[in-house]
């Protein structure tokens, strides 16, 4: 049998990367992407990583650095990075027979017997393509197993000299990093697990890989034996070609204004309900588990605090989103307080299966028999062309809950009226 | 029959599971494992398992929608005489396999100013871009010049590489080695409207 050879890609600083092909005049400075809310910082420049700060900090922490370094701040521009995320995907797809997209910037890939004796000018092929096509950089990880091509990646990354591309395949060179490498770098290795191995005195990738996997199955479990037997090289994980429905959708959002009345939060919700079972149906699903979340600051220590959470069941599953629009606002209505200035509100939706599952029947009520399915088909079909002009009353007309974001840039790929400007000069 | 043969006990005939009917889609055996081994062997076997059940399939994103596709015939029946040109409809137009080479890496830009009307690039046309393919001398390229987006035709690549205008109101501009310049796409097609 032929060794087995996976690559990692993952783009750098991905979001950062994809607004700068349009504004070129923003290479070489630093420039930030914030979360949907503009609260914390969600990506990073080098130069901003320089500047010490870290994923995810809240922009007013560091308003004094973004001054006097003149950080250029976006909003995000999902419609953006999506369109550009496929774009690489696309050119991706050259490279390899079998492709895992496994986030929205990186993708696995089976180069197995596809460059037998040269995979470092393979994967600087792939670099190149993907740098002509898009104006996006990546980094290149290669190895036996998933684990230890995602070990290569970040070492990729890490040092220049590697130009962005290495292939960990020789046991040498593999134990060189392994040595080097944190324990809690692996991936799948959580913060938990690592203080515990840490106990343990296995500190690095090398003490790890250097287990006996039944050992660490004993006293972890099989996922970090596995982990064990990928670090020497055993692959275990294998890759997945077509992405898995999802378990759960969790809609929710940070507000950008404080809410403090029902009404708003419910029309808020009642969004958030459109677009779960609009996501919903799109993997042909239904639910029967419905949770609302809802909490105050918490990192606010003047203000009263309050977080409550609330679930219900549902007899038989459905993704209408009038049935579970309707029950959300009731459960909201059943954990909300007056008095409170609320940061975050969320839905939940749960115990997903396929719509084609045979269906335990309640016995106490009958099977709806309604126009439910033919509806939905209706409405989705309609705002697939007009996007949101279907909505329920219960969204309300204003919106007055959603603050427009300050640093959006345009939908360079998506909107003809947005395109960039070349100059004629 | 068979069925009062059967009435006493005994192994009855089609019972049990079918044979390869496994996750494994063969017939299975019990064996003695090395206590130490077994972890090993259940993940061996649950790749196997894994193998199995999923098909091979090369992923495949979604395609860009074509925009509207016009019928290269087309022709009304009328009172039950149907056209004898219908036979001969191959295929509808789209003007994306005329413009778009390589989808992955084409985008359209809109142009501003007067500086390329002798290319045939007039303000607020839209210009199809396609990143991947090579500038050589003589294209129409989009550069990023101190920072901007440029639309010039490439005169000459060499110590200096020369961007040149297509208006004669317009000088060619020079870039020198280590000035910040790079070049961002070749311009394939003009959509101007008329």
């Amino acid at each position: 049998m032929q060794t087995p050879l996976i690559a990692l890609v993952d783009c750098n600083n991905f979001y950062v990367s994809c607004e700068r092909v349009f504004r070129p005049d923003l290479i070489n400075k630093p420039v930030a992407v914030l979360s949907n809310n503009d609260g914390c910082i969600v990506a990073r420049s080098q130069e901003v990583k320089d500047l010490g700060i870290k994923m995810a900090t809240p922009v007013y922490k560091v308003q004094h650095l973004i001054k006097r370094h003149k950080i250029q701040l976006f909003s995000s521009n999902y419609t953006l990075y999506a369109d550009m995320s496929q774009r690489v995907m696309q050119c991706l797809e050259e490279f390899s027979p079998q492709v895992e997209v496994y986030s929205i910037d990186e993708s696995f890939l089976d180069l197995t017997g596809l460059c037998a004796n040269n995979s470092h000018h393979y994967g600087l092929g792939i670099r190149n393509k993907v740098y002509q096509s898009t104006g996006i950089t990546v980094c290149v990880g290669m190895a036996q197993t998933k684990t230890l091509a995602k070990l290569a990646n970040y070492a990729a990354k890490k040092w220049h000299k590697t130009g962005g591309v290495l292939d960990l395949s020789d046991p040498t060179r593999r134990n060189k990093l392994l040595k080097i490498t944190p324990v809690d770098e692996i991936w799948g290795i959580g913060r938990q697990t690592a203080k515990r191995l840490h106990i343990m005195n296995i500190h690095t990738a090398y003490d790890l890989s250097i287990q006996q996997p039944e050992t660490i199955q004993k006293q972890f479990n099989v996922v970090i034996a596995r982990i064990v037997m990928e670090l020497n090289g055993t692959s275990c994980l294998a890759l997945e070609d077509i992405q898995a429905d999802k378990q759960q959708i969790v809609c929710s959002r940070s507000f950008k204004r404080r809410l403090t009345d029902y009404p708003e939060l419910s029309e808020a919700l009642a969004c958030f309900a459109r677009t779960a079972t609009e996501k919903l149906r799109k993997q042909k699903s239904v639910s029967s588990s419905i949770t609302v979340f809802i909490r105050t600051n918490p990192h606010n220590p003047e203000e009263p605090n309050y977080q409550r959470s609330i679930s219900s069941t549902l007899a038989h599953a459905t993704n209408d989103t009038r049935q579970i629009t309707r029950i959300a606002k009731r459960l909201l209505r059943e954990i909300y307080k007056s008095g409170f200035r609320y940061q975050k509100l969320g839905l939940q939706l749960g115990h997903i299966q396929n719509k084609t599952t045979p269906n335990q029947s309640d016995l106490f009520s009958l099977i709806p028999e309604d126009n439910s399915e033919p509806l939905m088909q209706v409405m989705d079909k309609i705002n697939r062309q007009f996007p949101k002009a279907i909505k329920l009353s219960a969204e309300g007309l204003t919106n007055t809950w959603h603050v427009p974001v300050e640093y959006l840039s345009q939908h360079y790929t998506t909107n003809w009226d947005e395109l960039a400007v070349v100059k004629c000069c | 029959m068979q069925q009062d043969k059967q009435t006493r006990g005994g192994a009855r005939l089609g019972a049990g599971r079918k044979k390869g009917s496994s996750v494994y889609g063969e017939t299975t055996k019990a064996i003695r494992v090395p206590e130490s081994m077994i972890p090993e062997v259940k993940i061996m076997l649950s790749q196997r398992k894994l193998q199995s059940t999923e098909l091979a399939s090369v992923y495949r994103p979604d395609q860009q929608a074509s925009s509207i596709s016009i019928p290269l015939f087309s022709s009304k029946v009328s009172a039950g005489f149907p056209s004898p040109a219908d036979d001969y409809i191959e295929k509808t137009l789209d003007l994306n396999d005329l413009l778009i080479q390589q989808p992955a890496a084409t985008f359209f830009v809109r142009a501003e100013g007067e500086s390329m009307l002798g290319a045939g690039i007039h303000p607020n046309d839209i210009l199809v871009v396609d990143r991947s393919l090579t500038a050589t001398v003589g294209k129409v390229v989009i550069c990023a010049l101190n920072g901007e987006l440029t639309v010039k035709r490439l005169k000459s690549i060499g110590e200096e590489i020369i961007l040149g205008a297509e208006n004669p109101e317009y000088a060619d501009i020079i870039v020198k080695q280590g000035v910040d310049m790079l070049i961002w796409g070749v311009v394939t097609n003009v959509i101007h409207p008329l």
